[in-house]
């Protein structure tokens, strides 16, 4: 081990101390702020995971929608679920209509879906009922909608579709079409949760007089991360349809997700920026008491750059163990957010917000190594210009200086 | 004719004060030869320790210059031979605190650029010359005055300099552990062949070194 470092390790941990303060507060400092970097970054990823999940099965991984309804949806349905690509595929109609329970009303996004679809993912939004009852006499209604209609799981609502005016236009009775709410779905979309209405596909043809048509598909991806270059592929020979990625579906949402995280990554830079200048000023007034010694280096022969060395490494030193301890910390606080938060809600009495508010079971994580590596490279390298700018002074020093002052 | 270790010719030093510069030293001469030892007195603020400075190479006379024996027996500028040609004693001893006896001697060689066991034998060879050999692992702050001013000689002598330049190293020390820390130094300095710049207020001390020089107004010349 060269002189200097064994020297700067003494230095930060002097044998027969218990309590090393300078070191023990400064490597705190750091782990802190790594710490709440990464926590920050960790629950942001997860949150934006949890979203882009949710995207997914909102909306399918890829939407196909055409200028004009698909007219064999079927078979076009059977054609993309051949490519490798795909793992489902499965056509969808969707129109809004007026829901009715007596005195109260409310536009419903109404979707014609495929019941029987094992893959169908409202079936993991279910909030109260069952989805397995939906057949043409039933519904499934968002828990917004739901609410404003009054309606609980076994009511009775009206659908009333644009095409029952058109029935009306000829002179025919319009006659509503009623369900029985056999569901209620949350997903955590407003947009979804005050509108949705689900019910089954063939029975949404004849509300809306579509015939064997569907408005779109609704394709499954092997790969959902690879939608974008997936959506391309597939419309080569399909001029007539889009395909759109389900990235492209909720673009300015995830484009939103990703600037707050950005943006809490550098406002949590800046608690690490601070506790390194903490270490900057510290290791400052080390350097200013060790000034005598810096002076006795010199005339033992030490160069000045292994002086810049000796101090430098210790902020170095610093940093990099406060970074282990800051993925220490990072990992501990995270495994137990949830009895943390348990008591914060306690405390404060703000009941569950995870819950309540963004509709998560528990507080979602996700770990992402690229966070670990940027938290890590910037809290060293401004450890180590923190303990570089001191060293620099002390070296640039006349022995004679260095040990007159001290 | 012994050959010559350090050479210092027409040596001036000024500081820098509100009222102008503040002339230290004037035109100071000195040749040490191999094995003298040589004794400066003179009062305080008499610019001693400067003298010593510019003669170990920690700072740099305003004009001319100091020539040492470095280890490949050339003559050279001190401060390229720092820690090689030259050895110091200081009056604070000046032990770095969170190194042992041992380490504190051995960081010296380390420093010159001795393997880690080499530096560490000769350190250890060495406190027990100077009587601690039973006190090697011992913390600075562990060790009284006179045993802390024996390291800071060991420190001194392990890499074998020319020229050993001690600043008051009696001055911490009551009166029976600086003769006790005079004979060792002279005696092991002796031994190892190498020359002694002694710098001190004690007529006593003074006058046990082989040349005498006392520095008034900046002018050293001979007791």
């Amino acid at each position: 081990m060269p002189w200097f470092l064994h020297l700067a390790l003494r230095q930060l941990f002097p044998p027969g101390k218990r309590f090393p303060a300078f070191a023990t507060v400064s490597i705190l400092g750091v782990g802190l702020g790594v710490a709440s970097l990464l926590i920050v970054q960790t629950v942001m990823n997860g949150f934006g995971e949890e979203h882009r999940l949710r995207i997914r099965e909102s909306f399918g991984d890829c939407q196909v929608t055409g200028a004009a309804p698909i007219e064999r949806p079927e078979a076009l349905a059977k054609q993309l679920a051949a490519s490798p690509e795909v793992a489902s595929a499965s056509p969808y109609a969707e129109g809004p209509a007026l829901a009715r329970n007596g005195d109260f009303s409310g536009i419903a996004q109404v979707r014609g879906i495929d019941p029987t679809d094992p893959a169908q993912p409202a079936r993991k939004y279910v909030y109260g009922g069952s989805f397995d009852e939906l057949d043409d006499g039933r519904i499934i209604l968002g828990a917004g909608l739901a609410r404003a209609l009054r309606v609980r799981i076994g009511d009775r609502i009206e659908i009333w579709s644009p095409a029952m005016a058109e029935r009306a236009e000829k002179g025919k009775a319009p006659l509503p079409a009623e369900f029985e709410v056999c569901a209620v779905i949350v997903t955590g979309f407003t947009e979804v949760d005050n509108a949705a209405a689900l019910i089954p596909l063939r029975r949404f043809r004849e509300i809306w007089n579509l015939g064997p048509r569907a408005h779109g598909l609704t394709l499954r991806l092997k790969q959902p991360a690879l939608a974008e270059a997936t959506a391309g592929r597939l419309a080569v020979g399909h001029p007539e349809l889009r395909f759109r990625p389900w990235q492209d579906i909720k673009k300015d949402f995830l484009a939103a997700i990703r600037f707050e995280k950005t943006m809490l990554f550098f406002l949590m830079f800046i608690i690490t920026l601070v506790a390194s200048f903490s270490i900057g000023s510290t290791l400052f007034s080390a350097v200013i008491r060790r000034s005598r010694e810096v002076g006795v280096l010199a005339s033992l022969g030490a160069a000045r750059w292994q002086i810049v060395a000796l101090f430098g490494l210790q902020g170095l030193l610093i940093g990099a163990l406060g970074t282990l301890l800051g993925f220490v910390l990072t990992w501990t606080i995270l495994a137990c957010r949830d009895g943390i938060l348990g008591m914060i809600n306690r405390l404060f009495g703000g009941g569950d917000m995870v819950a309540n508010i963004y509709l998560f079971s528990k507080v979602p994580l996700h770990y992402d190594a690229t966070d670990f590596v940027i938290a890590s490279a910037f809290t060293l390298l401004t450890t180590a210009i923190a303990g570089l700018v001191p060293a620099l002074w002390a070296a640039g020093r006349k022995p004679s200086e260095a040990m007159r002052d001290a | 004719m012994p050959d010559v270790v350090l050479q210092a010719r027409g040596l001036t030093k000024a500081f820098a004060a509100p009222a102008g510069p503040l002339p230290v030293l004037t035109d100071v001469s000195l040749e040490i030869f191999a094995g003298d030892s040589v004794s400066i007195r003179g009062s305080s603020g008499s610019g001693k320790t400067t003298l010593l400075q510019l003669l170990g190479g920690l700072d740099q006379p305003d004009s001319g210059e100091v020539l040492i024996l470095a280890p490949d027996t050339s003559l050279v500028a001190p401060h390229s031979s720092l820690g090689r040609g030259v050895g110091f004693v200081f009056q604070n001893y000046q032990l770095m605190p969170e190194l042992t006896a041992l380490e504190n001697v051995a960081l010296a060689a380390r420093i010159a650029g001795v393997p880690s066991e080499a530096a560490t034998a000769e350190a250890r060879s060495l406190l027990t010359q100077v009587g601690l050999g039973a006190r090697l692992e011992h913390l600075p702050s562990k060790l009284s005055g006179g045993e802390c001013q024996r390291v800071a000689i060991a420190r001194a002598l392990v890499n074998r300099p020319s020229v050993i330049l001690a600043d008051e190293p009696t001055g911490n020390l009551d009166e029976r552990t600086g003769a006790e820390i005079m004979d060792l130094l002279l005696g092991v300095v002796a031994e190892r062949g190498a020359a002694l710049i002694l710098v001190t207020h004690s007529r006593e001390f003074a006058e046990r070194a082989t040349r005498r020089f006392v520095l008034s107004g900046g002018v050293l010349t001979p007791a």
